[in-house]
């Protein structure tokens, strides 16, 4: 670096630039002085990075990159954020390399970055100690941040220290049943330890309580040592959670004492080892339902699509993976209605909320819409409906700002018509299936797809019955709901070439979802509409068509398969979406595929094609 | 690229220019197929003392290079042209005193400069014809000949851009902090050739970067 004066075809005007002022506010370069500085600026490329570009080790040239402007994300080999960078901070793939391998950092913000060629920066880390200190302790950095944006996999072989409560409510031996039971209700735990001589001699929990007093007839007043738990299996801190929850699941307890030395240490309960398994799906949902507030819930769904992107390249499949986003906009919904309740109080009359569409349906991805209604019972006075009315809202609102839109149909709780007792619901009903234009069903097909929640289940089974008892028995409205399937063609063209949009915002793409998803999601509910089935999921639906009958075996597998295969490409393409930091979408660019990929989207738009021939034949024939 | 060559030719033949600049046309062209990671460019931005090249003066020329998809931060070069006229009003766009101006170098030590930078490269400027009549007229006091060489305008390709796209082109859309903005290029502090011309070298890699792979010379005339 020294001679780079002679180097440099410039006149010393790079100064002008105030590249410097920019590095004299980052770490760690702040620790350079003026000339050292200078030196490096004039050292310094400059790129432009759009968004989705990528850094991988293999690619040339090497060196220090430091964000000017713009932001960077950092992943490893198996997709999992390792750090996100914003303006000032710097990477060296090279130098992530040594640390974890494949490391890829992606352009996720539009991004000006300044580059340090590598022997300049070798240079640089070699003649100052502050700044090569500041580079090797990177990796002790990125463990910290990674844990800050994602539960580490392993959470569950942290030690128990980390989880486990150790401010303990402890009682003697002789203290009373009923002291115990006061101690424990003033300071609201579910269990107290009984400790003679800094031992423990037994634990008291609210179990005992009931099962050892109060069933059993025993007077208060007795000592706590005559029905506490003698010698209460224990386990040392330095255990890990994982082997915590092996034991509390093999004997079926739910407070484990944690020791230290012999000493009593601590407690951990379900609960807390719940807590500690932040990135499990299951847990993600008992966490949501814990939550005392929207903001709370809102930012635990935050990290959902980082979730998406882990559990999907772990391998778990799509269909799996949309059972686990719908249960959890279940968990979100329902905790917000408990919310609502607890600010309006009960409800006046029994009532249920209803998820519509792909919620019923347990299909959902990331980015739905809100689909919901309610339905009350018939005795409602009304003067009552308000409150139901401003539930509504209180959950709606509740629902976008965890990241569900309003619905742009307006099929939602909050909208009158889809708020309704049960009688005027079945009336809505009787008259759709009478006059069946072909807009109307468009816009209530998704209506037939409907899950309770939440409350009264047996108002919404009431409902589903009449529903299929007026679409089954009417050919008329089945014929509409057909001209609706046949009304969205799969996207093939002469000789099985994709048809994609030619302009616009989404130029050589196909919306994966309305030309692929919808019409199998369509097919299997008009076969199941016009045969009574009460199922709401495609493939239940699929599965339950075939067994009664109303269609082959080979069929309604085909049909499965294509749905699986394409909701995969789906996934997979809002994957890489979110890997880019990009806003998730449903248009899928065919050329972007592998080959083998793209020839199954072929075969699977092509048995889309055949079925909706059948219907055709079926519920049209005359009918042009 | 061919008439370039051709208008090279026949001033040649009428009156050859001064051996630097002689020397600048001699290296080949780039042809028009270069993938444009490959081609060097040299952004460079005028400041002068009006906008009508029979009014004005240069005041400051400055530069930088890009290589292979790279700013070459130590290629910077900045020159402040002494005038004989004084600078009157536009000192307060270009925030240049006489004073400051008295203690610069005459017009053909920074067009020397230059062009020395800007052998076998394609110039890049945002609005080029102000600054190529510009530097086309000091050209022919100095070297006896106008600059001749290839050039992209920034500010012609984001208005192709614009239009291709068929949006509404409102007043300031081209400027060149406008254009920045659309590529989420941080804010610069304008009126400094040096810093302006580093600005457009900024901007074009995003123009670049944000059409994609591929793009070749061609694309950018």
């Amino acid at each position: 670096m020294d001679d780079s004066e002679e180097m440099a075809p410039g006149n010393g005007a790079t100064e002008m630039l105030a590249v410097a002022e920019f590095l004299r506010g980052s770490l760690p370069f702040n620790e350079l002085d003026d000339a050292d500085l200078n030196r490096m600026v004039a050292c310094l490329r400059a790129s432009y990075q759009p968004r989705g570009a990528r850094f991988e080790s293999a690619e040339a040239p090497a060196g220090l990159r430091v964000l000017r402007s713009g932001a960077v994300d950092i992943r490893d080999a198996d997709n999992k954020l390792l750090d996100r960078l914003g303006e000032g901070e710097s990477f060296s793939i090279a130098g992530l390399n040594t640390e974890q391998k494949n490391v890829v950092a992606t352009v996720i913000e539009d991004a000006l970055i300044y580059r340090l060629p590598e022997s300049d920066y070798q240079a640089l880390r070699r003649s100052h100690r502050a700044v090569d200190r500041y580079f090797t302790g990177q990796r002790s950095r990125r463990l910290r941040r990674a844990a800050r944006y994602q539960a580490e996999p392993n959470a569950m072989a942290a030690e128990l220290a980390t989880v486990m409560a150790k401010d303990l409510l402890t009682i003697a031996p002789e203290a009373t049943v009923q002291a115990a039971a006061a101690a424990m209700a003033a300071r609201r735990v579910s269990s107290t330890f009984v400790v003679d001589q800094g031992k423990l001699r037994g634990i008291l929990t609210d179990r005992d309580l009931r099962v050892r007093v109060l069933a059993a007839g025993v007077s208060p007043s007795v000592a706590v040592s005559e029905v506490m738990t003698p010698q209460p299996r224990s386990i040392d801190a330095g255990q890990s959670i994982f082997a915590a929850t092996l034991m509390m699941t093999q004997s079926g307890i739910h407070h484990l004492p944690v020791t230290r030395d012999g000493e009593l240490a601590g407690v951990v309960t379900t609960s807390d080892l719940i807590v500690a398994r932040q990135d499990d799906p299951v847990y993600l949902v008992q966490r949501i339902s814990r939550q005392q507030d929207v903001d709370g819930i809102r930012q635990l769904v935050a990290g959902i699509s980082n979730l998406m992107v882990q559990w999907f390249s772990s391998g778990m499949s799509a269909q799996q993976i949309s059972q686990i986003l719908t249960a959890i906009s279940d968990a979100i919904a329902v905790r917000l209605i408990q919310l609502a309740e607890a600010e309006l109080g009960p409800a006046p009359k029994p009532w249920a909320w209803i998820g519509f569409g792909s919620q019923a349906r347990a299909e959902q991805l990331l980015g739905a819409d809100q689909d919901n209604g309610i339905v009350i019972d018939d005795n409602v006075e009304p003067g009552e409906l308000d409150w139901y009315s401003k539930l509504a809202t209180r959950v709606s609102d509740g629902l976008a700002m965890c990241g569900y839109k309003y619905c742009p149909g307006e099929i939602m709780a909050t909208t009158e018509s889809w708020r309704q007792p049960l009688a005027t619901w079945q009336s809505t009903v009787r008259r759709w299936a009478r006059a069946p234009t072909n807009d109307a069903v468009m816009r209530v097909s998704i209506f037939f797809d409907l899950r309770c929640l939440y409350g009264e289940a047996d108002l919404v089974a009431r409902l589903q019955k009449v529903m299929l008892e007026q679409a089954s028995s009417n050919t008329i409205f089945l014929a509409a709901l057909a001209a609706n399937v046949l009304d969205t063609r799969p996207p093939l063209g002469i000789f099985r070439r994709f048809v994609v949009d030619r302009n616009g915002d989404h130029r050589d793409s196909l919306d994966i979802k309305k030309r692929g998803i919808l019409p199998v999601t369509e097919i299997a509910r008009l076969h199941a509409l016009a045969h009574s089935l009460p199922a709401v999921n495609t493939e239940e639906r699929l599965a339950g068509l075939a067994k009664q009958g109303f269609m082959t075996m080979a069929d309604s597998r085909n049909l499965a398969d294509a749905l699986h295969f394409i909701q995969g490409v789906r996934i997979r393409h809002q994957c890489d979406q979110v890997m880019a930091g990009a806003p998730v979408d449903n248009y899928v660019n065919p050329r972007t595929l592998p080959r083998l990929a793209r020839e199954q989207l072929r075969d699977a738009f092509t048995i889309i094609d055949e079925a909706q021939s059948a219907i055709r034949q079926t519920y049209r024939a005359g009918m042009g | 690229m061919w008439r370039l060559q051709a208008r090279r030719w026949l001033q040649t033949r009428r009156t050859p220019p001064a051996p630097e600049l002689a020397a600048l046309w001699a290296g080949p062209l780039p042809k028009p197929g270069t993938a444009v990671e490959d081609l060097k460019f040299l952004v460079c931005d005028a400041e002068m003392s009006a906008l009508e090249v029979a009014e004005g003066e240069l005041l400051s020329l400055g530069w930088v290079v890009i290589e292979a998809g790279e700013i070459v931060l130590a290629s910077a070069q900045h020159h402040l042209i002494r005038n004989e006229r004084s600078v009157g009003q536009s000192a307060v766009i270009h925030q240049l005193r006489d004073c400051e101006l008295s203690a610069a170098g005459d017009t053909e030590t920074a067009l020397r400069a230059l062009i020395t930078a800007a052998r076998e490269a394609v110039w890049v400027f945002h609005h080029a014809s102000l600054d190529v009549a510009f530097l086309d007229r000091a050209c022919q006091q100095v070297f006896g000949a106008p600059l001749l060489v290839p050039v992209v305008d920034t500010l012609l390709l984001e208005h192709r851009l614009l239009e291709r796209r068929q949006q509404t082109i409102g007043p300031g859309d081209l400027r060149l902090q406008a254009c920045r903005d659309r590529y989420h290029l941080p804010p610069h502090d304008a009126h400094n050739a040096l810093v302006d011309a580093m600005a457009t070298a900024e901007l074009l890699l995003g123009h670049v970067g944000r059409r994609g792979r591929g793009l070749v010379l061609r694309d950018l005339l």
